[in-house]
């Protein structure tokens, strides 16, 4: 019965070859419109004035200052936020315990909270005349308009990418392999390290690599804190944006470069990765 | 190793899985803890490895208090229901863990691990598959390497908890021998959990029926099933024809007057009995009591329901018998019961 009904279908599939073609060219032409040429005319249009001009752009003081400082924003922000996603689903996917919605509501918080927002809070809490303020001068602590404010925000919007990721797989995944690793003799960090960790792994790398993309891209809520001092606390974003505002094209689109090549080499590193471990990624999927 | 578990009491909620259980494990039996689902046979098995924490009463493992003991100081194999092997892991790696994780100095050399997984894997057959990984074989083939990491850590008592409940028939009965000439072999203590009464008859030494978190029957199989010791057991080990009725000088009867069976003389009054299928006797009289209202054959067995004047009843036979008998559909018949169990009315 089922059979023939699957080959009475096939016919009706096969006749619709140009609604596939439309949907497949649908699709293909999104993508180019909305994704690939943007891409190519931020190369395009940092490369108008040659290589050197490119080159010039990047090298230029006020440029490496920002590359840097954004290397070392997501250089704290993304270890931290790991720590923080493996303990959180650790604890939201294998305990039950009180309070637990709460803090799964907590973790989406920064999703649903405009990065302005995020980066007024901290000038709010940590300026001059915020909450925090007169104390923090008092110590001599600057946080906004320096670093630690930079590092504060990131940490705040990038909150959510690795626990998201982990938590459904956790879940999905159970306590049957803990409990038998208990049962074999391994202690609770042998437990961790062996198993619940090489079975995240996957899930773990990805929410990295978004978790990073994010930090190194974030604009809204770093730029309310940073106070844009040029050379000094300018990430990459922001630099791009002065730059285009004093119509320095070549020079912004040399910058926004770097940052849509990011986005490639994260792309490329997942797909080496997937296609390199492919068998053990299958098995750990199945 | 001998286990005593006494007065275990264990609660979830407002739900008693376990209340005050006492039970004794043999050294090197094996025997199976049988029960509904919810019954809390699941749940002992669990406190038994130190998976779930007791709320009151004492386990010992050889005369030694381990309730307190973490499961790794037990020493407890423990192969689960859904055989939870290490995904990431080959089916090498997966029976070497036990041995990998343990403290530098007790740790066994690279090449007595290497020597001790392949001789487990050639007791459960799986030698070949060494280099694959679990998602990568048959559900009988992981439960097999479920069983040989659990032996890995030469464990004093092997715990399975509903070994063959995911596999399919077939390999659920060549499993099944299986692990009981392994039992024959290795001679290890070993408890495991079930809902099917087949298995538990056939596998195990002994037999302990729960429900409710208690106790019914600890036995032989051939003495739970021929002399269940209360109507829940009677009812829960095979099929079985219920019938309320009231007893009076040793005679239990129908309230329709359509039976009448001997009952012993410990029960008065109302009453229920059973009788097995197979205890049940028929034979054509087309002025018999009893009408054929269905006959089903399964294989070499029939089953034939009866109607007896509106008591609802089921024979089981072998089908050379009924052939013999000439009895079909809508025949009339006479019933005789050869033998039941009457006890009295909850």
């Amino acid at each position: 019965m089922l059979v023939k009904k699957a080959v009475g279908f096939t016919p009706a599939l096969a006749d619709s070859r140009w609604v596939k073609g439309l949907l497949i060219a649908t699709a293909l032409g999104f993508l180019l419109l909305f994704l690939v040429l943007p891409l190519v005319s931020v190369f395009v249009e940092a490369l108008r004035r040659g290589t050197d001009a490119y080159w010039a752009a990047l090298m230029e003081p006020d440029a490496v200052a920002a590359i840097k400082l954004t290397l070392i924003v997501a250089a704290i922000a993304v270890p931290m936020n790991l720590l923080f996603g493996v303990a959180a689903s650790w604890c939201i996917a294998k305990f039950d315990f009180r309070g637990k919605d709460v803090l799964i509501t907590l973790i989406d918080l920064p999703f649903s909270v405009s990065p302005v927002i995020s980066g007024l809070i901290y000038v709010l809490l940590f300026g001059l005349h915020g909450l925090m303020g007169p104390f923090l001068k008092s110590q001599g602590i600057q946080i906004i308009f320096a670093v630690p404010g930079l590092v504060l925000a990131t940490v705040f919007v990038t909150f959510p990418f690795v626990a998201r990721e982990l938590i459904p797989l956790m879940q999905e995944q159970g306590n049957e392999e803990e409990e038998a690793a208990l049962v074999l003799g391994a202690s609770g960090w042998q437990t961790f390290w062996r198993v619940t960790l090489p079975n995240i792994k996957w899930g773990l790398l990805y929410g990295v690599l978004l978790c990073n993309a994010r930090a190194m891209g974030e604009f809204g809520a770093v730029s309310v804190v940073s106070g844009h001092i040029r050379g000094e606390t300018n990430t990459m974003p922001l630099h791009v944006e002065i730059l285009y505002n004093e119509y320095n094209l070549v020079a912004a689109f040399a910058v926004a470069s770097v940052l849509a090549m990011l986005a490639l080499v994260t792309l490329v590193v997942k797909t080496v990765l997937e296609w390199r471990f492919g068998a053990e990624l299958a098995a750990t999927r199945h | 190793m001998a286990i005593q578990v006494s007065g275990i009491t264990k609660q979830f909620g407002s739900f008693r899985a376990l209340d005050a259980v006492d039970l004794e494990v043999r050294s090197g039996e094996l025997l199976a803890l049988l029960g509904p689902s919810g019954s809390g046979k699941t749940t002992l098995l669990r406190i038994m490895a130190g998976l779930e924490f007791a709320d009151s009463g004492s386990l010992l493992l050889n005369g030694e208090e381990a309730l307190s003991l973490t499961p790794r100081e037990r020493q407890v194999g423990f192969v689960f229901q859904h055989y939870a092997l290490f995904r990431h892991m080959t089916v090498f790696e997966n029976v070497a863990f036990g041995m990998k994780v343990r403290p530098r100095g007790q740790r066994p050399t690279s090449t007595e691990i290497k020597r001790r997984v392949m001789e487990l894997l050639e007791l459960v057959q799986l030698a070949h598959f060494a280099d694959r990984y679990p998602a990568q074989l048959s559900g009988g083939q992981r439960q097999r390497v479920a069983l040989a990491r659990a032996l890995a850590i030469e464990p004093k008592v092997l715990l399975l908890d509903e070994p063959f409940g995911a596999l399919d028939a077939k390999v659920r009965k060549e499993l099944r021998r299986w692990l009981r000439k392994l039992h024959e072999d290795i001679h290890i203590t070993s408890v495991f959990v079930t809902h099917d009464q087949e298995e538990a008859l056939e596998l195990a030494d002994r037999v302990v029926v729960m429900s409710q978190g208690r106790i019914e029957q600890v036995g032989s199989p051939a003495d739970v099933y021929d002399r269940p010791a209360s109507a829940f057991v009677y009812e829960f080990l095979g099929q079985v024809n219920r019938f309320d009725c009231v007893v009076a000088d040793g005679v239990a009867r129908t309230a329709n007057g359509a039976l009448s069976i001997p009952a012993d003389g410990t029960v008065r009054g109302p009453a229920i009995a059973y009788v097995r299928p197979h205890d049940l006797g028929l034979s054509p009289s087309a002025a018999g009591p009893g009408r054929v209202s269905g006959i089903h054959v399964v294989g070499p067995d029939a089953r034939i329901e009866i109607d007896l004047a509106g008591l609802p009843l089921e024979a089981e036979m072998d089908r050379e018998r009924l052939t013999a008998l000439g009895l079909r559909l809508g025949d009339q018949c006479a019933v005789h019961i050869d033998r039941a169990r009457v006890f009295p009315q909850p």
